[in-house]
């Protein structure tokens, strides 16, 4: 029962990273100065996330329920100690929503606040993805303490630091990355392809120079990252096949080969999350006291079973609907 | 939390009954070639899209509220009463998908595919609600496990989540969803054909909202007995607080109004009816009531807010009624006097007054517990400092939201009652 939960959760979680975290990623791109592509590029990517967003979104929340059924303490251990940064994702996640959508759907589209919705739903984006990073480094760095008194201790010290930032700002990239591998096939424009494949070079090299600033910053941690992925094959593996793997992929965007240029990014990407969770599974968090693991944490055998049966019920329907979803709005394009 | 919930039971309930006036209007225009429908059905769209965005982030505050405010609530309480969450999102991913369907699959699709995914919008969104009721309700009537020495064991998720609290809760609060949304559509509908704006189109949209609206209206006193009697049963010193009712007695009289005096433990300036409070609860008019002096006072829920916070709602509710009634029979005679259009433009945040109110009336009336003689309300919160910043910043946040929103609808109504309406909105268009 665990094992499919987790399953569920690491599914979830790639899903959310690749599908959400392109969503995010395309805010963050228009922040960047787009000149006079900049009405072009807001149409395409109104059209290429609309469709799905809320969609996208839905796998987070499907986490969230997971933990809190499945999980409580893990889930009541998170929601303490990292209760701040939740707070500033949520924040983020009300704006960059409610942004988005109002742009779409304002029935007098002026200028003045169509500005205002596109730069409240970019830095909103680049926001929320920060502070993923943030909390996802946060999890196991063992400085969450359910025992400490004091405020910092308890409730700022689990979250603060370099390293927690570097990872927040790793994620920014590696949305922005996906982002812009994604939308290169959404456009018919040959100038817009042209930005969006310059972005995802940009943001290619983003992605290593922060991986690198990751690494480096993990050296001041408790555990340090190099140490601990040179403990095993598997998960040095993940990071080298990951970076090699970039080389296939422009190979791929060279011949404008859409949807195997996206399999491949998104391949990469869930490289780097797997190599991540190798670092630490069965455990979600790691507290001063030790770790919480999965197997030890989990709800009464009773409610794993309803959860899963839930799940599988939910995937029967979800998954043909989404199949129909992306085969009405996303098959048949040009490929680019 | 609660201004979280009491804002996002305002969004839910218009997200999940505006699908169902949208297929409806689509359904008449796929069958009839109605072009007013078609208007009718996009205009509506629009505005299901915005509600359903902020029905949606405001929902995913609440799934992390629930860890973030009242962490030793749901140490005990996630594995019990995490089913109907867990089919709360899958209804929910299906409506998100639905919804991305629907939006921006006009003539990409078979139509009559298209107008099922509409529908589709509408009852998972109308399933999701009858899930997270009947969490709520499993706090109300707690059922599912055995507390022993502080901790939950024999868990049973599904009798927990098929509690005896969740039928009627449910059932009363879908039905209050459809009237207070069906009048509010009906109502806004109502004014702009009495002030002469697109007759055709705003007729027609009165008519399907307030179609909706009338026969739950109808329906709802009698799904209020039955809440009635459930509560009764269940928790009989809500009952009390609900009523006013402090002394245990038999043929207890039922209050109209009245403010009830906590110190002297009597009911000021209300009409009595005596005899019918007995009646109402237990179908019988010499039946004992237990009043709140069979509990101890610091189990007490607030009964002043609790008392009146019921009669707003019971009032409403009965006059909504009436006009339900009205509706109809003016319908059949084949028009509507202004005068009845006025009133109804004039009850346009009625329903809404009604759920808030009959909010308060469960929420604050389960007091001081949080988990119903399980669990006391003070014990669940988060130990985390300061949360006055939180409540603030979240007012804010859902206030900004709430206003955006109503200026958004207020455009997109506009800009429909245009007859050439710059037709704007993207894709969607």
């Amino acid at each position: 029962m665990i094992d499919v939960l987790i399953f569920f959760i690491g599914a979830s979680l790639l899903l959310y990273v690749l599908l959400g975290g392109s969503d995010y990623g395309a805010g963050i791109i228009e922040l960047l100065p787009a000149g006079r592509l900049r009405e072009k590029q807001k149409h395409v990517i109104n059209e290429a996330m609309g469709p799905v967003w809320e969609a996208n979104h839905m796998w987070l929340i499907l986490i969230v329920v997971i933990l809190f059924m499945g999980f409580p303490v893990i889930f009541t251990t998170l929601m303490v100690a990292l209760h701040l940064p939740m707070l500033a994702l949520l924040l983020g996640i009300v704006v960059r929503g409610a942004a988005f959508t109002f742009r779409h759907y304002d029935a007098i589209q002026d200028a003045g606040s169509q500005r205002v919705y596109t730069w409240l739903f970019g830095l909103s984006s680049l926001w929320t993805a920060v502070w993923l990073g943030i909390i996802a480094a946060s999890l196991n760095r063992g400085i969450i303490d359910p025992e400490a008194a004091g405020i910092w201790e308890a409730y700022v010290a689990p979250w603060w630091g370099p390293y927690p930032l570097a990872v927040g700002v790793f994620v920014a990239c590696i949305f922005v990355f996906l982002a812009g591998i994604y939308l290169i096939a959404e456009t018919t424009d040959e100038g817009l392809a042209r930005r969006f494949r310059r972005v995802a070079a940009v943001a290619n090299c983003l992605v290593i120079a922060s991986g690198g600033l990751v690494f480096a910053a993990s050296l001041g941690e408790r555990e340090s990252l190099p140490a601990a992925f040179l403990e095993s094959p598997a998960r040095w593996g993940t990071v080298v096949l990951a970076t090699l793997l970039f080389v296939v992929l422009w190979a791929s965007v060279a011949r404008r080969r859409g949807w195997l240029t996206r399999v491949i990014a998104g391949g990469q990407v869930g490289l780097i999350l797997a190599g991540w969770l190798l670092l630490y599974a069965p455990n979600a968090v790691t507290t001063a006291a030790g770790p919480l693991s999965f197997y030890e944490q989990a709800a009464p055998e009773a409610t794993l079973r309803q959860l899963v049966l839930a799940l599988l019920i939910g995937s029967a329907f979800i998954f043909p609907s989404l199949w129909f979803l992306l085969r009405v709005f996303k098959m048949g394009r040009p490929e680019r | 939390m609660a201004f979280s919930l009491g804002f996002h039971i305002i969004f839910a309930a218009i997200g999940m009954t505006m699908p169902f006036f949208m297929s409806a209007a689509h359904w008449l225009y796929l069958k009839r070639g109605d072009e007013d429908c078609l208007r009718l059905t996009k205009m509506w769209m629009k505005g299901v899209a915005i509600l359903f965005a902020v029905g949606a982030v405001s929902g995913t505050v609440l799934s992390f509220e629930l860890g973030l405010l009242w962490p030793g609530f749901m140490r005990h309480a996630g594995a019990i009463f995490g089913m109907p969450f867990s089919w709360e999102g899958t209804a929910f991913f299906l409506e998100a998908v639905a919804i991305g369907l629907f939006l921006y699959g006009w003539g990409r699709m078979n139509r009559w595919v298209h107008w099922a995914t509409g529908l589709v919008v509408g009852l998972s969104g109308f399933a999701s609600g009858v899930f997270v009721v009947a969490a709520n309700a499993w706090m109300n009537a707690p059922a599912g496990f055995d507390w022993v020495d502080g901790q939950a064991i024999n868990v049973d998720p599904v009798a927990a989540m098929f509690n005896r609290a969740w039928l009627h809760q449910s059932l009363h609060m879908q039905l209050a969803a459809l009237q207070a949304v069906g009048f509010a559509v009906g109502g806004i509908h109502a004014v702009l054909w009495l002030r002469g704006r697109a007759p055709g189109l705003n007729l027609k949209a009165f008519k399907i909202a307030m179609t909706f609206g009338a026969a739950a209206a109808i329906a709802q006193p009698f799904a209020g007995h039955f809440a009635g009697q459930r509560v009764a049963e269940l928790q009989p010193a809500k009952l009390a607080a609900m009523e006013g009712h402090f002394v245990t007695g038999t043929r207890a009289p039922l209050y109209i109004g009245g403010i009830p005096d906590v110190e002297s433990r009597t009911m000021r300036w209300g009409v009595p009816l005596p005899g019918l409070l007995s009646f109402v609860a237990h179908d019988d008019f010499d039946a004992e009531v237990i009043g709140l002096d069979r509990f101890p006072e610091e189990d007490w829920p607030p009964v002043v807010v609790v008392h009146v916070a019921f009669q707003i709602m019971v009032a409403i509710g009965t006059v909504m009624a009436a006009l339900g009634v009205l509706f109809f029979l003016f319908w059949r005679k084949g028009r509507f006097p202004r005068w009845f259009l006025w009133l109804l433009g004039g009850a346009i945040p009625l329903g809404m007054i009604a759920i808030e109110a009959g909010w308060v009336v469960t929420e604050v009336g389960r007091q001081p517990w949080i988990i119903y003689g399980i669990m006391r309300t003070e014990d669940s919160v988060t130990p985390v400092p300061g949360m006055v910043y939180h409540f603030w910043l979240f007012l804010v946040l859902y206030v900004s939201l709430a206003l955006t929103t109503v200026w958004l609808l207020r455009r997109q109504i506009m800009a429909a009652q245009d007859e050439r309406g710059r037709s704007s909105g993207g894709g969607a268009s």
